[in-house]
């Protein structure tokens, strides 16, 4: 099965950033410094043939991944083909070397949810995720690379912890998985699991790219509080240390990519992370096994 | 376990604050209502409640901060 771009195809690592409206002079700018860049899918669905022609050209510069927040893969539910078709249309209009998707639903008998909604971690719904996952791979022609989401609620009626569950998608699928280190952070401090030990648990050997973003502390109700995984703050140094384990865990070349949607720094300060993760990355491959 | 009806039942608390007031109120009963199963029925009894309402509030003000962006960026 061909599996959505990343790493593996030019045998080395790479590192790159999500490309916002508000990044892109920025990005532009600095080239040299970055491999790869993310498109949000959703936001050009609808775009101008001025925006989508001038997305082209930037993949002709830069490799570019597509990212999709909206097919709800991970539901007993199937992904409806017309949503599949957008992804088609765009990455042959684009040009991009591949997709990934999240392990979310994200609507329910029509109601739209908004965001990423953890679905019960069951049998069931691996068995929904693989089904989607199979048939959206069947028509755009490539499999996506599959993401583990932030949560900041222990998914209702489930009967499989995180890593089972992605595992068992990710044995059943054959996907390649987009490993979000701060959304395993996050879920992890939140639901008193250890990082480190949970990302060992997880199908390491699978992973083909990386996520790395910050998020902040939140209160909630009866003096609660958790992790929110915002996309406004830098990665802190937990998520930099997950990301040298991963490292030193496994071999397979990797895209690294960090995700900012807000707050948005000088164009320095994320470019000062990616050398972070650069840094921290060549450490654990070098690190003792 | 895990079906259309129980992945609606969820998609209602997290955008209908007077739906997730009710389950929280009762979940058997409003889960019964719904016309869950009895697994998905006992399954639900036992939801993290905190992480239910924060869930709600975050996606409720995603909702809001999308609504009010330009087409081109609002799925950030």
């Amino acid at each position: 099965m061909a599996v959505a771009g990343a790493g593996a195809a030019e045998g080395r690592d790479r590192f790159g950033l999500g490309w916002r409206p508000e990044l892109a002079a920025g990005i532009l700018a600095h080239l040299d410094r970055i491999d790869v860049i993310e498109v949000i899918a959703e936001d050009y669905f609808d775009a101008a043939r001025a925006d989508l022609r001038a997305l082209r050209t930037l993949a002709s510069q830069v490799s570019m991944m597509l990212h999709g927040t909206s097919l709800g893969l991970a539901s007993t539910v199937p992904v409806a083909r017309e949503r599949l078709d957008r992804i088609v249309r765009l990455m042959e209009t684009t040009g991009a070397e591949g997709w990934s998707e999240h392990l979310a639903f994200v609507r329910g008998g029509g109601i739209e949810i908004g965001h990423l909604a953890p679905p019960p971690r069951t049998e069931a719904s691996i068995e929904g995720a693989c089904r989607n996952i199979e048939c959206a791979t069947r028509i755009i022609g490539c499999a996506p690379l599959v993401e583990n989401i932030a949560t900041l609620v222990m998914p209702p009626a489930s009967r499989l912890d995180e890593a089972e569950w992605t595992q068992g998608i990710i044995r059943g699928s054959g996907a390649g998985l987009l490993l979000d280190l701060h959304n395993l952070y996050t879920n992890a401090v939140n639901f008193g699991d250890d990082p480190h030990a949970l990302l060992g648990r997880f199908p390491l050997d699978q992973v083909a790219a990386v996520h790395l973003s910050g998020g902040r502390w939140i209160d909630g109700p009866n003096g609660a509080r958790r992790l929110l995984d915002d996309h406004l703050h830098d990665v802190p140094l937990a998520v930099f240390e997950l990301l040298h384990e991963l490292g030193r865990l496994g071999s397979q070349p990797l895209t690294v990519i960090i995700e900012r949607d807000g707050r948005f720094p000088p164009i320095a300060r994320l470019l000062e992370q990616l050398d972070l993760a650069r840094t921290a990355l060549a450490a654990g491959r070098m690190a003792v096994r | 376990m895990s079906s259309p009806a129980l992945e609606e039942f969820l998609a209602r608390l997290y955008t209908d604050e007077a739906a997730l007031s009710a389950f929280l109120s009762a979940p058997t009963e409003t889960a019964r209502a719904a016309g869950l199963d009895h697994a998905e029925i006992s399954a639900l009894a036992g939801a993290d409640q905190t992480g239910l309402v924060m869930a709600a509030a975050s996606f409720r003000a995603k909702r809001a901060r999308r609504s009010r962006r330009p087409p081109l960026l609002r799925w950030i």
